[in-house]
């Protein structure tokens, strides 16, 4: 592979590593007890996000509308709670709501066969548009006195840890335990490989697409929750920022392939710890958003040539074309 | 006279894996020479050395007299080396002429001079394809008369072709053995790789035959027979056990009727085609590609879309079914075994054991949500000693195996499904002869074990071989049904060609 015996996995884990180690010696604000805490929380929101869209990827799939459905969405719950609504019902109801389109965006994937890359792009816009228009009065929605017992999941911590990286660990956890042991996730990983084998070996193909983006949209909810508890709004401009490709970023600098089938949730992982460090260390260097931006994105298309080089073409590929 | 080709002591090496050890090989002006063996045995990579494709690790390529060291392929078809490949290189959306003319020096062709070019070059050859028709559109002898006709217009001297028949139905293949001859009038040099024995006797001047990398014997085409030459491509003898004279065998009473299949139709493919499988006896299905045999197993085993249902009825055991997907299919006992194993058989980037162990769950036959790493181990360890499947171990990926372990696996994965009804498609293309043997052992057993069997195939021997009854299937339809010990090479031929 002319990368030695070390797996892309290793690579970017050793980088983050060295990105950390270097951010430490050269940044005084960067071992600080404040900083750490951020960076731990926005890394796990990452990650979350992360493990909702690798499992879309390994599925040979992706959701653009990953972003922009959680934004809107747990926008909408703490308006409803605004309102008056209790806090359980808002949740349930926004929750709801989040299944229900991502099962429209695997719908659209799986029978209409729209390409994945288009029905969700279209479908995050639409997610946004309609938020705005119908659902929230403004950008912003502040967390209502009503909604404060969750901000323990955004800023609590327990035996002095963050919550949100238990919250993560656990979306992990469940991540890997679903790829590796349940059935659907065994199916999942079959579609992702080869659709056309996984039809014929009897595998219920089309269900299995619906239950990627059914997932993806559920784990998505949980980090918007997350992202609101710490910070104690929720800002659907996210759903039009360049958020939802950072995610990109982390899945397929960890090593999960966009030809689908192959990594799990460990890529995940590396590849959040490297973004997550990265984009603080800019932050903390107060590196300009834009030039950011171009940062981001060399990373992310060599991220994503070394990805081809690693996992070339197969027939199926050529015949079907990607994602 | 000197050789147009002659390769001295060749060796290319892998990653340190030698693929090819010292051959030396030499192609005359004019000839017809056939390179035969196994899987595996380095038959491609000597080729491709010549073509300029991959660059010997040591030893020397001598074109026409003269020290050639190609570091392309179109270094080499500069020199009048061409190859033809087993999958075809042409653009599937561009129009035959824009095809052939395509790598020429002008950057810009008026479409209608082409076309005119086109059509007089082609009729020079003899070829009947329209210069004007899309690529996409053209069967599989055509498209491959488009490449040849590509190598000519590149004053290719030397053609090698890959495996040139295992995708043409035989009518195909006479036209291509006639094309070969025509070639060969106008000085063209052939290297010629296959498979099938038959055809290299037919066809090639010499032949020559290569094992685990290492050339075995050159010598004329008249000084082979079918014996010897698979001999020499195995070290051992199995032809008796291959295709072998199948009139001498029984042919196995017709059980239960498992799958009866009536009026059915599919668009053009397959046109109000009637026919029954029964249980405990293996049902050949012949016909030439195209002629609609594929596409009806396909509908019955739900794998093509539903909207090219058209009507018909289709009975399992007696009870209509109509199947949208294959899922429903295969948990009723249809298990449809492809003919493209790598585009929609295996999971690449699964173990043996999790291909396998996949099947299972979503044939029913397993029942947990979970998945039991135990038991899959166990499932696996089964099926690779049931059908001896050669490869380190359980956890060795299919895609490293080659392809007659791969058809292996891809037939464990439809047999752990506990099939009433296997539907085999062409269950031996692309398979090595020690492989072919035993898959052919194996679907034996099936119907000795009482599963109704049906083989699809292209290749009449096979079919001969293994068939208690056959079905020939043209222009979409059954159009005639034999006893497997009364039918003969010719008149199933003729029945699938009128």
């Amino acid at each position: 592979m002319g990368m030695g015996r070390l797996s892309q996995e290793q690579i970017v884990f050793g980088l983050a590593l060295l990105l950390c180690v270097g951010f430490a010696l050269a940044l005084p604000g960067f071992l600080t007890t404040n900083n750490v805490l951020n960076l731990v929380r926005s890394v796990s929101i990452l990650g979350i996000l992360g493990v909702a869209m690798g499992l879309v990827v390994i599925g040979r799939g992706i959701d653009l509308s990953l972003v922009a459905l959680m934004a809107v969405s747990v926008a909408w719950a703490l308006h409803m709670v605004g309102t008056g609504m209790p806090l359980p019902q808002a949740l349930i109801i926004a929750l709801a709501f989040s299944l229900f389109i991502g099962a429209v965006n695997g719908w659209l994937v799986a029978y209409v066969e729209i390409p994945a890359i288009f029905a969700t792009l279209a479908m995050g816009t639409l997610i946004y548009g309609f938020g705005r228009y119908f659902l929230l009065d403004l950008d912003v929605v502040y967390m209502p006195e009503a909604a404060r017992h969750i901000l323990w999941l955004g800023q609590g911590t327990l035996f002095g840890v963050p919550v949100p990286i238990f919250l993560f660990a656990a979306v992990c956890l469940g991540g890997h335990l679903f790829l590796r042991y349940a059935k659907s996730g065994r199916y999942l990983r079959a579609v992702g490989d080869n659709m056309l084998a996984a039809r014929i070996t009897g595998v219920p193909a089309r269900p299995v697409v619906v239950l990627q983006y059914v997932l993806s949209s559920l784990i998505g909810f949980m980090a918007g929750i997350v992202t609101a508890a710490s910070v104690a709004s929720m800002n659907t401009r996210l759903a039009i920022s360049t958020y939802v490709y950072d995610v990109i970023l982390v899945v397929v600098l960890g090593g999960i392939g966009l030809s689908g089938g192959r990594g799990g949730i460990r890529n995940v992982i590396v590849g959040t710890l490297l973004i997550g460090v990265l984009l603080n260390g800019m932050t903390i260097l107060d590196i300009q958003y834009t030039v950011q931006n171009v940062i981001k994105g060399a990373i992310l298309l060599t991220a994503i040539v070394i990805d081809t080089i690693l996992n070339p073409r197969d027939e199926q590929t050529a015949q079907q074309g990607d994602i | 006279m000197t050789p147009i080709v002659e390769v001295r002591a060749a060796t290319k090496e892998y990653r340190g894996v030698p693929a090819v050890k010292g051959v030396s090989f030499t192609l005359h002006r004019g000839e017809v020479h056939a390179l035969l063996g196994e899987n595996g045995a380095g038959k491609s990579t000597l080729t491709k050395m010549i073509a300029g494709v991959v660059q010997p690790t040591a030893g020397e390529i001598w074109v026409d007299g003269a020290k050639a060291e190609f570091a392309s392929p179109s270094e080499a078809l500069r020199r009048g080396i061409a190859m033809v490949y087993q999958e075809t290189s042409l653009v599937p959306s561009l129009t035959v002429a824009q095809n052939i003319y395509l790598t020429d020096a002008r950057r810009f062709h008026r479409l209608r001079g082409i076309y005119i070019a086109g059509q007089q070059f082609l009729q020079s050859l003899n070829f009947h394809v329209d210069p004007t028709a899309m690529v996409s559109g053209l069967g599989a002898g055509q498209k491959q008369m488009v490449e040849i006709a590509r190598a000519v217009h590149h004053k290719a001297q030397v053609i090698i072709f890959d495996e040139p028949t295992s995708t043409l139905t035989p009518e195909e293949k006479h036209q291509f053995f006639a094309l070969v001859e025509r070639l060969k009038l106008r000085g063209v040099s052939i290297i010629f790789i296959s498979h099938a024995l038959e055809e290299a006797l037919a066809i090639a001047d010499r032949i020559t035959v290569m094992r685990d990398g290492e050339h075995v014997v050159t010598d004329a085409a008249s000084a082979f027979d079918r014996e010897k030459i698979v001999r020499a491509m195995v070290g051992r003898t199995l032809t008796g056990e291959l295709y072998g004279s199948h009139k001498h065998r029984a042919v196995r009473p017709a059980g239960a009727k498992v799958l009866s299949v009536q009026n059915l139709s599919m668009g053009n493919l397959v046109r109000n085609t009637s026919f029954s499988v029964f249980a405990g006896q293996i049902t050949g299905v012949f016909g030439l590609i195209g002629s609609g045999r594929t596409e009806a197993a396909k509908v019955v085993a739900g794998v093509l879309k539903r909207d090219l249902f058209h009507g018909g009825q289709v009975r399992l055991d007696g009870r209509p079914v109509r199947y949208r997907v294959p899922r429903p299919a295969v948990r009723d006992g249809i298990i449809y075994v492809t003919e493209d194993r790598k585009v929609e058989g295996f999971f690449e980037t699964m173990s043996i054991a999790e291909n396998i162990h996949l099947a299972a769950m979503a044939g029913g036959r397993t029942k947990a949500a979970t998945v039991s790493m135990g038991e899959m181990r166990a499932i696996a360890k089964e099926w690779i000693a049931a059908l001896n499947v050669k490869a380190i171990n359980a956890d060795a990926r299919v895609i490293e195996l080659s392809g007659g372990n791969q058809q292996k696996v891809v037939v464990a994965k439809a047999l752990v499904q506990k099939p009433k009804l296997v539907i085999f498609d062409e269950p031996t293309r692309g398979v090595d002869v020690g492989a072919i043997a035993e898959i052919h052992q194996l679907i034996n057993k099936l119907a000795d074990d009482g599963i109704a069997v049906m083989v699809i195939s292209s290749y009449l021997p096979e079919v001969l071989q293994l068939s208690d009854r056959i079905l020939v299937c043209r222009q979409g339809r059954i159009v005639e049904e034999f006893e497997g010990h009364k039918a003969d090479e010719e008149t199933i031929m003729y029945a699938a060609v009128h």
